[in-house]
């Protein structure tokens, strides 16, 4: 798939696995290459760069290996962006599919 | 490339960042190394599947060193700023150091403005007190007086020029460092 599409796609795709629950770095990773090939270290830029601009927190929690691993969880404004950001797509997607079926119809 | 590789490639581009930022990245990876090791990967196989070391430390040095520009307002954070992200690809060349250097050469001669303003009322104000004394050297066209009150305005006016410019200085600031965040989020560093 191309590499751009999939860039934009990532930081949806994370805030939604992050509206379910909070999850660590590795297991982001894990659900989201499982879908879409990326190379995985990406996610990690991108999560600092939603923490920084405050959509994320993070908070160490001991996990059953011993090793403390560092969750990361959405903020209210990161509730709200991860919902619009996906309003976006599906509406986007849905106009795509429609110009790629042949079916345009002006609006 | 072992984990060890990949942690000295990575560690070895984060330059210029704090200790605190530096120790939190690595601190990151480790995790995901030890993670993976857990499931039963390999080093070698978790090292690919993080992609290149030298490509992650730009993009996460560039981000850090942006929101410390946001945090902390001052000259030297945003020029570190800017030249992180120009690690990141050719088009930044353009699109971040272009109108910086704009942004930059705009605020300097602003700023020279105001200075020689204020700098050219102060003259003529010293030299129409100082100016009566030395008559040879002092041609009065203008009544001493309103030379006097017309140089005290011109000072005041070169002073609110350059509070002016501050605040315009400021301004710029934050609009361009949320320039170049919306620049990291589209480009996000070359594959």
């Amino acid at each position: 798939m191309n590499i751009q599409f999939k860039k934009g796609v990532l930081e949806l795709c994370t805030l939604a696995l992050l509206a379910k629950k909070n999850r660590y770095g590795y297991e982001l990773v894990n659900e989201i290459s499982k879908n879409i090939s990326i190379s995985e270290g990406t996610i990690y830029p991108l999560l600092r760069r939603l923490k920084n601009d405050g959509y994320v927190t993070t908070y160490l929690e001991e996990s059953n290996e011993g090793a403390p691993r560092k969750y990361y969880q959405l903020t209210e404004a990161g509730k709200k962006m991860g919902k619009e950001l996906k309003e976006e797509w599906l509406t986007f997607v849905k106009k795509v599919n429609g110009l790629l079926k042949g079916g345009v119809k002006d609006e | 490339m072992n984990k060890k590789d990949f942690m000295g490639r990575l560690s070895s581009h984060l330059g210029g960042i704090s200790w605190k930022d530096r120790e939190d990245v690595i601190s990151d990876f480790e995790e995901h190394f030890k993670e993976g090791l857990a499931e039963g990967r390999t080093e070698e196989d978790i090292a690919d599947s993080l992609g290149d070391p030298k490509a992650l430390a730009r993009q996460l040095r560039a981000s850090i060193l942006v929101s410390e520009a946001e945090r902390t307002t001052s000259a030297a954070n945003i020029t570190r700023a800017v030249f992180a992200t120009l690690g990141l690809g050719f088009l930044n060349l353009v699109f971040i150091l272009g109108p910086f250097i704009a942004i930059v050469a705009v605020l300097i001669s602003l700023f020279a403005a105001a200075i020689s303003v204020t700098a050219s009322g102060i003259t003529v104000f010293l030299a129409s007190i100082i100016g009566p004394f030395f008559p040879q050297y002092y041609a009065v066209l203008i009544n001493p007086a309103a030379a006097i009150f017309s140089s005290i305005g011109l000072t005041c006016f070169g002073i609110l020029f350059f509070i002016g410019d501050i605040y315009l200085a400021k301004l710029l600031y934050r609009l361009f460092v949320r320039y170049i965040k919306f620049n990291l989020r589209i480009i996000k560093g070359k594959e």
